[in-house]
């Protein structure tokens, strides 16, 4: 997969490297920005209210009051 | 060569995987703490502009005047329930001034200080407690009672991860103060029990007077103006909670300065 990739980008050497920076620093604002907070609320983390509803279905208690 | 292929694949797989995981550990450490201590910080901020940009000592006096009539209601009321205490003034006069400004969903209306935390941990309390809001500081849960008011204020914070606000909960003993303020008033509060641990369908914790389904932990018997603050437990899970209560001491004017609790 990172061979392909690699093999794919254009340039010389350098050029490639740049790129590839560039790419994981995307990558890794993505994931910061939009995945992870996303994903973080279904780890138990979050559920520090005390309520009925979150008890049972804590994943997809409406309003996140979990 | 194409066992090759298939091998170098599931490798890369099994580390890009391992990245990810290790990025999600350092999301949750760090980044989550960065970002709720910049956001809790700017709602500090914002609340201390507010404050300063309308200050509402002025108009006490014509609120007094207008809270007048249920605050005489509000004290035979304590007659009645055989309670006294300093929690005077300056509470009835918020709770006269509560129709008029009610909690903005999402909005931070006051600041809260627990000494025991640490001398210079202060959160800002918003109104709700939705994933978004607990992000930013504490959430006011929106159908308990409103600060200094009569009944039950109760809020929620992280434990963990968000600036790990209620990291040290376990801590608080009974005598600790909980200070906080609207920018009006200073109210403070005391802990009147060590943390209660209880399962996370335990509403009663929230009632005017807190109703635990443990009855042998009720922390009071009679109405009164109370404070109810809860986390989650274990440290990291989210099977149980703890819960902390306290009863309103004393509330003092913002003009004349911050209480005795926050500069012991």
């Amino acid at each position: 997969m990172y061979g392909w990739i690699w093999r794919h980008l254009p340039g010389n050497v350098w050029v490639r490297i740049l790129i590839s920076t560039v790419l994981v620093v995307g990558v890794v604002f993505l994931l910061f920005q939009y995945v992870f907070p996303w994903a973080e609320p279904m780890l138990p983390f979050n559920d520090v209210t005390v309520d009925g509803a979150a008890a049972p279905a804590a994943g997809t208690a409406p309003g996140g009051l979990v | 060569m194409a066992l090759r292929a298939v091998v170098r694949g599931l490798s890369e797989l099994c580390i890009t995987a391992g990245i990810l995981i290790v990025l999600f550990v350092v999301h949750l450490l760090y980044w989550t703490g960065l970002r709720a201590d910049s956001a809790s910080d700017n709602e500090i901020d914002r609340l201390h502009e507010r404050w300063a940009a309308a200050p509402r000592d002025g108009s006490a006096a014509a609120d007094e005047g207008r809270a007048g009539a249920p605050s005489r209601r509000e004290r035979e009321q304590r007659g009645r329930d055989g309670e006294t205490g300093p929690a005077g003034g300056a509470g009835e006069r918020r709770a006269g001034r509560a129709q008029q400004q009610p909690y903005r969903d999402g909005r931070s209306f006051a600041v809260m200080y627990i000494p025991r935390f640490g001398r210079d941990w202060s959160k800002p309390v918003l109104e709700s407690t939705g994933e978004q809001t607990l992000r930013r500081g504490l959430g006011h849960y929106t159908r308990t009672a409103r600060l200094g008011g009569k009944g039950n204020f109760a809020v929620a914070g992280h434990r963990r991860t968000y600036g790990d606000p209620f990291k040290d909960f376990p801590r608080l003993r009974p005598g600790d103060p909980v200070v906080l303020t609207d920018g009006d008033t200073w109210y403070t509060y005391t802990i009147v029990k060590r943390p209660y641990r209880t399962l996370p369908g335990d509403t009663g914790v929230l009632d005017a007077v807190p109703a635990p389904v443990n009855k042998a932990a009720a922390p009071f018997t009679g109405p009164g103006r109370y404070l109810t603050l809860t986390t989650c437990d274990p440290e990291w899970g989210s099977s149980h909670r703890l819960i902390a209560w306290g009863r309103l001491d004393a509330t003092r004017p913002a003009s004349e300065g911050s209480p005795g609790a926050l500069t012991r």
